[in-house]
């Protein structure tokens, strides 16, 4: 699998495109809780009244709190890592290199394997990013800092994992769909309209449905945080079924992505 | 004669099209095996499907008697149409790659290129290369791994004169290295110079194996010049003539087997004709393969 994770580097970390926009989302990480930040000191600055209320003492980046607000702001970028991996893997089609890589010796599965090591690396550079992104900003800015509530709620940074994850072999799999980059782009930005308007348009005796479809299921991993701000009651844990159907699609898509090299002419 | 390739049997559809249809061949350690067809013949993807990237529809293959694996490919050095390479990448990363995937140790790389004469290029992208040296490069990344087995799909289409020639020394000099090499051109010149062992496809069809020297025996002809005005006659008057034929100021000689052009001479100087031009034509490969086709159509 490391030799396979290599294979596919060589290919990627000399391509530009690679590079920028791994870099670009690095930088969108670690500076949106700094713009959160700025902002409300600006609004302190500005002298706004909200009737005597420090906004520098809203919760919204303390300890326990941040980890989830973090992490469901940071699902809406995943957008940028899918369009690395949609890249990667259609340049193998429209170049006709996945067809070389097989006559070198290859095996289909062996393809698929490099670039799932190669998401599973992105995967994983990109949560221990926001981990410390969030453990630093939350040390910075909560007041009264109590050691023992620091990791309370880190969990969240777990889910953000497995919704990145299962997001870009969702990516993956489209890419091996359609092959074309832009199309591919296109259907992946559609596909979340759709999904919703599917749930709309299912009748009530089976609406349950439209929390299982993939989108919907990736979105339960992180429940939106902040109504909490406005004295609403929210979801402030992972569920754990949430977790088991995120990871039924996983291999679901990971299937479906073997069915289909194995059974296309390249 | 140790068995390289073994096809039996071979069938490819496409919906209606049969792309290949029942083929079977073997090729023999040591050959050099020119699979001639015009095009859309089923040479491609007859390849295709023995490198895996094209999924039979019927029937068994095996390379060194044992079934197609992964393993197998690693072994053999293959281009298959255009040279693949990742453009942006230089000659040298893209030979890393093939050199990862065949397990390869990276020490061949550098006796690779410099074998196709393109050490001084390593580093530049290979999008900045000229076709030429697009399809040297990919005979060096079959080289990599010191195949036992080349397989070369038209490599030079698309060159100059000069390229076509750089590629057919290569391409000779790796066969003398008594290397097993299966060259699929439908440019029936190329497969004379270079291979031993021929075969032609039809719509996926086999309608002929053989070795190339078997073309070019047989009856002879004889093509000459002769400021004689009886010389039609003189040449009808030879025993050994088989017919005469006049193409243009020359003729044409065919003769019996075994009798050469430096017997017509010596009959043609006893009866006073001394001829200002005479050349032995060789039955081409092309010919036979014309024929060949006109024959499977009247079939």
């Amino acid at each position: 699998m490391l030799r396979l994770l290599k294979i596919d580097l060589i290919k990627l970390t000399n391509y530009r495109a690679f590079n920028v926009l791994n870099i670009l989302y690095a930088v969108l990480i670690v500076s949106i809780p700094i713009t959160v930040i700025e902002f409300l000191k600006w609004l302190k600055v500005k002298g706004a009244e909200f009737d005597g209320f420090d906004p520098m003492k809203i919760p919204v980046l303390h300890f326990t709190d941040i980890w989830q607000n973090v992490t469901y702001v940071y699902t809406f970028l995943k957008i940028f890592l899918a369009i690395v991996i949609i890249i990667s893997v259609s340049n193998e089609f429209s170049y006709k290199t996945v067809r070389q890589n097989i006559i070198d010796g290859f095996s289909r599965v062996d393809f698929l394997k490099s670039k799932l090591a190669t998401i599973l690396l992105l995967s994983i550079g990109s949560t221990v990013l926001v981990f410390f992104t969030c453990l630093v900003t939350g040390l910075i800015y909560t007041p009264d800092l109590d050691f023992g509530d620091v990791f309370t709620g880190s969990e969240f940074v777990f889910a953000y994992f497995l919704d990145l994850l299962a997001y870009l072999i969702f990516a993956f799999f489209l890419t091996v769909l359609f092959k074309r980059s832009a199309l591919t782009v296109f259907m992946l930005l559609l596909y979340r309209p759709i999904e919703g308007t599917i749930i709309g348009l299912l009748p009530d005796s089976i609406d349950f449905i439209g929390d299982y479809l993939p989108m919907q299921a990736f979105s339960a991993l992180i429940e939106v945080p902040f109504p909490r701000y406005w004295f609403q009651e929210i979801q402030d844990y992972v569920a754990f079924d949430a977790v088991a159907v995120v990871i039924l699609y996983i291999v679901l898509f990971v299937a479906a992505i073997h069915y289909k090299l194995k059974n296309s002419d390249l | 004669m140790e068995s390289v390739l073994s096809i039996k049997n071979l069938t490819k559809r496409y919906g209606r099209l049969t792309a290949v249809n029942n083929l079977s061949l073997e090729v023999s350690k040591g050959q050099v095996f020119g699979i001639l067809g015009p095009n859309g013949s089923g040479k491609t993807t007859t390849l295709g499907i023995l490198l895996d990237v094209i999924n039979k529809t019927s029937g068994e293959f095996s390379w060194f008697g044992e079934p197609a694996s992964k393993e197998m490919r690693k072994k053999i050095g293959a281009i298959l149409e255009t040279p693949i390479f990742y453009p942006y990448l230089s000659a040298a990363k893209n030979l890393e790659i093939v050199a990862e995937i065949k397990g390869a140790p990276k020490s061949n790389i550098e006796p690779a290129l410099k074998k196709v004469e393109l050490l001084d290029r390593k580093d530049d992208k290979f999008r900045t290369y000229s076709l030429g040296m697009k399809q040297r490069l990919s005979i060096a990344s079959a080289l990599l791994c010191d195949p036992e087995v080349m397989i070369l799909d038209e490599p030079t289409n698309g060159l100059d004169p000069q390229g076509i020639a750089e590629i057919r020394e290569l391409i000779k000099q790796i066969a003398n290295e008594g290397k097993t090499i299966i060259l699929a051109s439908h440019l029936l010149d190329e497969v004379q110079k270079v291979c031993t062992h021929f075969c032609v496809l039809k719509k996926g069809n086999l309608i002929h194996v053989g070795s190339v020297d078997e073309v070019s025996k047989g009856a002879s002809s004889v093509e000459l010049m002769a400021d004689d005005e009886n010389i039609k006659e003189v040449l009808s008057g030879y025993d050994k003539t088989l017919k005469v034929e006049k193409e243009g100021n020359r003729y044409i000689v065919n003769l019996e087997d075994g009798v050469t052009a430096s017997d017509l001479n010596a009959f043609l100087f006893s009866k006073g004709i001394s001829v200002s031009h005479l050349v032995t034509q060789r039955k081409s490969l092309e010919k036979q393969f014309l024929e060949l086709l006109a024959v499977s159509d009247n079939a």
